[in-house]
């Protein structure tokens, strides 16, 4: 147990305990999940870093930092976290959204990114979940359930974030006019695109390697980054994902995040049927960790793509 | 109830004594006759036991913990069984409790309040392997390593890698969220989880997390795993399935000093180089262990590291590179790179046959599992090793290193007066000085119920609420596996489930 | 009850667990009733806590295959087989095991004579189909007449045993053969040495086995020539006497004791050396016997004196579980050791491999029944020399 940041208390102040209130970060994924309802009072999260310590390979940050701002401190020490990184997104942001990066092959998802979190619980006092070591099974996993939970089971103020060494070397190439099959062999693969046309790979490790996946790759174009992403987002299986041109029929065009399962599209994706099951243990989760629903209503992750 | 079937009841009752105390006591788990007849007629009766001898073995796990007590035991052989169990239960007001191989070390396995028991170790079978999607279904009794060895003939495996690897269930891994050496890179069993067929305490059964990417809704899947059989029964697990490094290579580093060791181990981190494991023996347990598995551990060295890098050759070729200068650096006495597959073979079975193996040194063991930052891993050892001296008792250090998770293991005679005293308060002062330096409590064991009441020490009240409710949200009337994790005055309001324990267990 | 067990080797399992999947018995009913860790839990809670021997817990004793499985993965070395002897005896003692036609059953076995007329008219009776073989694990066929064993020199014994020696004596005149053929002049034990006494053991009857073990010790004493035995369950049991009885005659006795793989595998050299043999185009799994394994943990010998003689040695991928065979247990308990068996059987079949090599008669036996082409190692090794001979 510790004695809370400053900048904690007096954001959890600023949350209180009653009336609906959420966050808004960088309003990058602002609509996920619904609208908020109006007369929802909006918060900021306190932001900055707070300790990096690179030979832990942690950080503790506050919600509001920007994941970009971030990423720029930590290249100083040749390292990042998996968080996305958006335009003017938050670090609290990146968390409650869940949305992984398109390196999400090499770099991880971002639900295991997350090794201990400090929020403002629905009655307006700080719990603090996690552990501020890499390892932890210390009780029940809230650092799990709050990932992708679009801040309406706590709203996060603090968080320890997992960093690791970006690679050596770090390539995007571009394969026209093949199938994500040809990537198969590369090891360094941590993100290969596909429209259906083009194969886009990122190979991230140490030099020798890079170099050889090149070699196996053949004929390949270098390029600044990845192709440009249609607006919204899908999530399937990674074998739909590699199938996905054969039903796209409503997805238009398209960038498949191969091995993963999201793809890019440019039309929304129809909405996925729930098990009952599931649905009712959601309702169960909100109603046990904020029985008066005031935890950024209007949103609900079941909503989201 | 059918004539048959009341036999069958009897017959699983078992334990009609013969000889001078049949008349004294009556058959063991009577009071439980209605209960067993219908688990009997819900699922067979080769599927349930009820007599003395296996209520006793299922009130234990690998813990030193002896206060389980089990009511009948349970055998399903597929989820409509667990289900039709958990129902059974219900109806009977009776808890729960879920039981893999038993090799759990926190208790977590020991029932407690006479619940029925859940011995997950028939459903074993290998549902199906998914290569395009990177999955395996798999039951929750299959053993870890007999998974990767079914995985073997399609290049992949499944990555967390326990040292009980041999003995323990995935479903035991999943509710403990369990981690082994090569976690250190590939990270513990929620990052290999994808999906998990739970049967809740009311009989449902429901599937949290699916295949896709970002399943809709709460990561309910990740809030089960490590739940300790305290959210419901894992029926059917999908894991990820690990492509196999293609190159891979294990370095024994010997050294003449603990701290040395200890101090190696924060340079390999600290210069940005993530092995897939580095773990750490001390002397003692080299000692211990080589006897064993003829590993060609050096007994004369004060600590040893076994350090694994893979990947891609290339990289594996720098990295290992690297970690030997470092070692030398840190007055390594010699680095041994294993030739071939058999040499690393037999290192691997070194380090992960060390628990066992203490039973060499003394009869008993206690363990913690607490993880520091790895920072400061010099200084935790040092002080460990101070404690224990001021205890008078044996340690033998062995754990994984590269992740700072512990595992001091005291080893003791519990025979001999006053022992168990010195060994718990020794055991208590090493959380305290492990939590004191920012650590955690449990980094891969679990709570159970050994570690319970430290809970507070590391969480206070209110984070304690916030655990309470997502356990409620799966288990509202606390009915899975009662009396576990939750420091008493956070466990279930209606702990009254739970049967006054019977003071004289199960032969009483 | 007190057990007589050693409090120290008792108290030396650390409950790990470990041992699991190497006990057959466990792996096949997934209950710590039938698993080394909960037996050693029992023994204890009988031994130490004061627990009544209750039926279930002698039943817990009873499906023990004793194959020793759990031995040889134990990190903690706790010693298994003397624990489970030891309460065998304990219970034996108290009346709770082995029934009287049982023992009876064991006593014939001592008694040469008797035993090979009684094998003979079970032979007959074989013929005659009054016997259901297959239900009470018997071979399906048994010789009638045994050819004579004969004593060819003096450099070592070759063990004979009892049921082996009336049931399956062409092995032993296999195995005599490749022993010539390494150049060694043999003489068979035959009456000298009736019964290795371990069936009686395992059944709990320990001062009986310490009768038949100084017989077999006295009929042997007179030289310091290597006995060699053929079947891995005997000869397991010569290298114990050394403990059973605890005297330094013993343990010199025991120190004399080969299996006979063990013996040849030193000597490969000569037994190739004679003149070229063709191997045999056969594909061989070969079964570890547990008592080869896990209790003389020689079983590395098999493979190494099998391979210049066949096209291929597989090994099965089971870990060297138990078959189920387990001396009288396939008629002790059988629906478990059938059940045991079928891994086995299963394990065989994935190897790919036509043959079986199991050096253990009852093994053979066993997994005969389930309808198995097996072979003793060195019938196969007889069969290429002779091949090559002719
Ligand atoms: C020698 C040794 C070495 C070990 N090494 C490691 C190690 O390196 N890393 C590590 O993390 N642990 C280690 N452990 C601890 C232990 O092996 C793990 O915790 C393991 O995951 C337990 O699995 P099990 O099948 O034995 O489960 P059990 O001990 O039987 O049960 C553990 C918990 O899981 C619950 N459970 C079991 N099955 C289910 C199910 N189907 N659904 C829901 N809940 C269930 C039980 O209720 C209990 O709470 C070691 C233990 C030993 C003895
Ligand atoms: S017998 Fe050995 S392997 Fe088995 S539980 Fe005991 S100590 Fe562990
Ligand atoms: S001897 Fe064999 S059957 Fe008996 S407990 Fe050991 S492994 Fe199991």
């Amino acid at each position: 147990m510790t004695d809370f940041d400053e900048a904690l208390t007096v954001f959890a102040a600023e949350v209180g305990p009653d009336g609906p209130v959420c966050v808004r970060g960088g309003g990058t994924r602002w609509s996920l999940g619904g609208e908020a309802a109006p007369d929802t009072r909006e918060v900021r999260a306190p932001a900055g870093i707070v300790a990096f310590e690179p030979a832990e390979m942690t950080v503790r940050v506050r919600a509001g930092t920007p994941v970009v701002a971030l990423h720029e401190e930590l290249a100083a020490a040749g390292q990042r976290t998996a968080l996305p990184e958006r335009a003017g997104g938050t670090v609290g942001g990146a968390l409650m959204a869940g949305e992984s990066s398109i390196a999400r092959l090499g770099r991880g998802p971002v639900r295991d990114a997350l090794l201990q979190a400090r929020y403002v619980c629905a009655d307006g006092r700080i719990a603090s979940a996690g552990a501020g070591t890499v390892k932890n099974v210390s009780g029940f996993d809230l650092c799990r359930l709050l990932v992708g939970s679009l801040g309406t089971l706590g709203l996060v103020g603090e968080v320890l974030v997992r960093t690791f060494p970006v690679g050596k070397s770090e390539r995007w190439v571009r394969l026209a006019g093949t199938d994500p099959g040809a990537v198969r062999s590369c090891h360094t693969a941590a993100s290969v695109l596909w429209d259906g046309t083009d194969v886009w790979t990122l190979l991230s490790g140490y030099e020798v390697d890079v170099d050889e996946d090149l070699g196996r790759l053949g004929a390949c174009e270098e390029v600044d980054g990845p192709p440009e992403l249609p607006l919204h987002r899908w999530t399937c299986t990674p074998a739909e994902a590699t199938a996905f041109d054969v039903r796209n029929g409503t997805a238009g065009r398209f960038v498949a995040e191969i091995g993963v399962g999201v793809v890019h599209a440019s039309e929304p994706q129809p909405s996925r049927p729930v098990e009952p099951g599931v649905a009712e243990l959601n309702r169960r989760f909100k109603e046990r960790f904020d029985p008066t629903g005031r935890l950024n209503p209007g949103r609900d992750p079941l909503r989201r793509p | 109830m059918s004539r048959t079937l009341v036999a069958a009841t009897r017959r699983v009752l078992g334990s009609r004594r013969r000889g001078d105390r049949a008349a004294a006591s009556p058959p063991a788990g009577a009071g439980d006759a209605a209960l067993v007849a219908d688990l009997v007629e819900a699922i067979g009766s080769d599927r349930v036991r009820a007599d003395t001898a296996s209520r006793y073995l299922a009130s234990r796990d690998a813990s030193i913990y002896r206060e389980g007590n089990a009511g009948p035991v349970c055998y399903p052989g597929s989820t409509s069984d667990v289900v039709a169990c958990v129902q059974v239960a219900a109806r009977h007001g009776r808890a729960v409790s879920p039981r893999g191989a038993g090799t759990g070390l926190a208790g977590g396995a020991a029932p407690l309040g006479q619940p029925v028991v859940l011995a997950m170790t028939r459903m074993d079978k290998l549902l199906g392997v998914d290569l395009d999607n990177g999955v395996a279904w798999v039951q929750p009794g299959m053993v870890n390593l007999d998974l990767s060895r079914a995985l073997a003939p399609h290049g992949v495996h499944y990555a967390p890698d326990p040292s009980s690897q041999a003995a323990c269930t995935i479903g035991g891994n999943v509710a403990n969220n369990s981690g082994g050496p090569h976690c250190l890179a590939y990270g513990v069993t929620s990052a290999h989880v994808v999906a998990v067929e739970v049967v809740l305490s009311d009989g449902s059964v429901v599937t949290l997390g699916d295949l896709t990417a970002e399943p809709a809704g709460y990561d309910l899947r990740g809030a089960f795993v490590g739940s300790e059989g305290m959210c419901g029964i894992a029926t059917a697990v999908a894991v990820r399935l690990t492509r196999n490094p293609p190159a891979v290579r294990t370095m024994l580093l010997c050294f003449d000093d603990v701290s040395d060791a200890a101090a190696t181990v924060s340079a390999i981190i600290a210069a940005g180089i993530v092995p897939a494991a580095i773990e750490m023996m001390d002397q003692r347990c080299v000692t211990a262990v080589e006897d064993f598995a003829q590993a060609g551990y050096p007994k004369d060295a004060a600590a040893v590291l076994l350090v694994e890098v893979d990947g891609p050759a290339g990289g594996v070729a720098i990295a290992s590179e690297k970690v030997a200068g470092i070692a030398r650096r840190n007055q390594a006495i010699s680095v041994r790179t294993a030739a071939d597959e058999d040499e690393r073979a037999r290192l691997w079975k070194g380090r992960k046959s060390a628990f066992g193996a203490v039973a060499n040194v003394m009869p008993d063991y206690y363990l913690h599992d607490t993880v520091v930052p790895r920072t400061r891993l010099v200084e935790v050892l040092e002080r460990i090793y101070e404690i224990v001296d001021r205890y008078d008792l044996i340690v033998l250090n062995v754990f994984h290193a590269g992740d700072g998770n512990l595992h001091p293991i005291l080893a003791y005679d519990s025979r001999v007066p006053g022992t168990d005293e010195r060994v718990h308060a020794a055991g208590r002062e090493i959380i305290e000085m492990s939590l004191d330096m920012g650590g955690a409590l449990t980094g891969e064991h679990g709570i159970g119920v050994e570690k319970r009441e430290h809970m507070n020490r590391m969480f206070s009240a209110v984070d304690l609420d916030q655990q309470s409710r997502l356990r409620a949200s799966f288990d509202p009337h606390c009915r899975m596996n009662p009396g576990k994790v939750l420091p008493s005055a956070h466990s279930c309001s209606d702990i009254g489930a739970l049967r006054a324990a019977d003071a004289a267990g199960v032969w009483g | 009850m007190h057990l007589g067990l050693d409090d120290d080797e008792l108290v030396a399992c650390v409950s790990c667990g470990l041992c699991l999947p190497h006990c057959p018995t466990f792996v096949i009913t997934g209950s710590d009733t039938e698993s080394p860790r909960g037996r050693i839990a029992l023994m204890r809670a009988v031994q130490n806590e004061g627990a009544p021997v209750t039926e279930d817990l002698i039943r817990s004793m009873e499906t023990c295959v004793q194959c020793r499985g759990c031995e040889t993965a134990c990190p903690s070395a706790v010693p298994f087989g003397h624990l489970m002897e030891g309460t065998r005896a304990a219970l034996a003692d108290a009346g709770r095991i082995t029934p009287r036609w049982q023992r009876l059953a064991l006593r014939m076995l001592r008694h040469r004579r008797l035993l090979l007329a009684g094998s003979t008219l079970l032979a007959l009776a074989i013929r005659l189909r009054l016997v259901p073989t297959k239900r009470l694990g018997l071979p399906a066929r048994m010789p009638l007449r045994r050819p004579r064993l004969r004593t060819s020199g003096d450099d070592v014994w070759l063990f004979t045993g009892c049921v082996m020696d009336a049931w399956q004596r062409d092995v032993h005149l296999a195995v005599q053969r490749v022993l010539e053929a390494a150049g060694a002049g043999v003489e068979p034990t035959g009456g000298v040495a009736p019964c290795c006494g371990a069936l009686h053991i395992h059944a709990g009857l320990e001062s009986e086995t310490k009768a038949m073990a100084r017989q077999v010790m006295a009929g042997l004493s007179g030289d310091d020539r290597p006995i060699l035995v053929d079947a891995a369950g005997c000869g397991a049991s010569l290298k114990d006497y050394g403990h059973l009885l605890g005297t330094d005659e013993a343990r010199a006795f025991s120190d004399r004791v080969y299996d006979v793989h063990e013996w040849l595998a030193e000597r490969l050299d000569e037994l190739q050396s004679r003149r070229p043999v063709a191997p045999l185009k056969l594909t061989v799994a070969v079964q570890d016997p547990c008592h080869l394994r896990h209790v003389q943990r020689a079983h590395h010998a098999v493979p190494a004196v099998l391979l210049p003689f066949v096209a291929e040695v597989v090994a099965l991928d089971d870990d060297g579980l138990c078959c189920g065979a387990g001396g009288a247990y396939s008629v002790m308990e059988p629906e478990l050791s059938r059940a045991i068996r079928e891994r086995k059987t299963a394990a065989v079949v994935r190897s790919g491999a036509s043959v079986v090599a199991s050096a253990n008669p009852g093994c053979s036996l066993h997994l005969a029944a389930a309808g198995l082409e097996v072979r003793h190692p060195l019938e196969l090794v007889d069969q290429a020399l002779s091949a090559s001979r002719s």
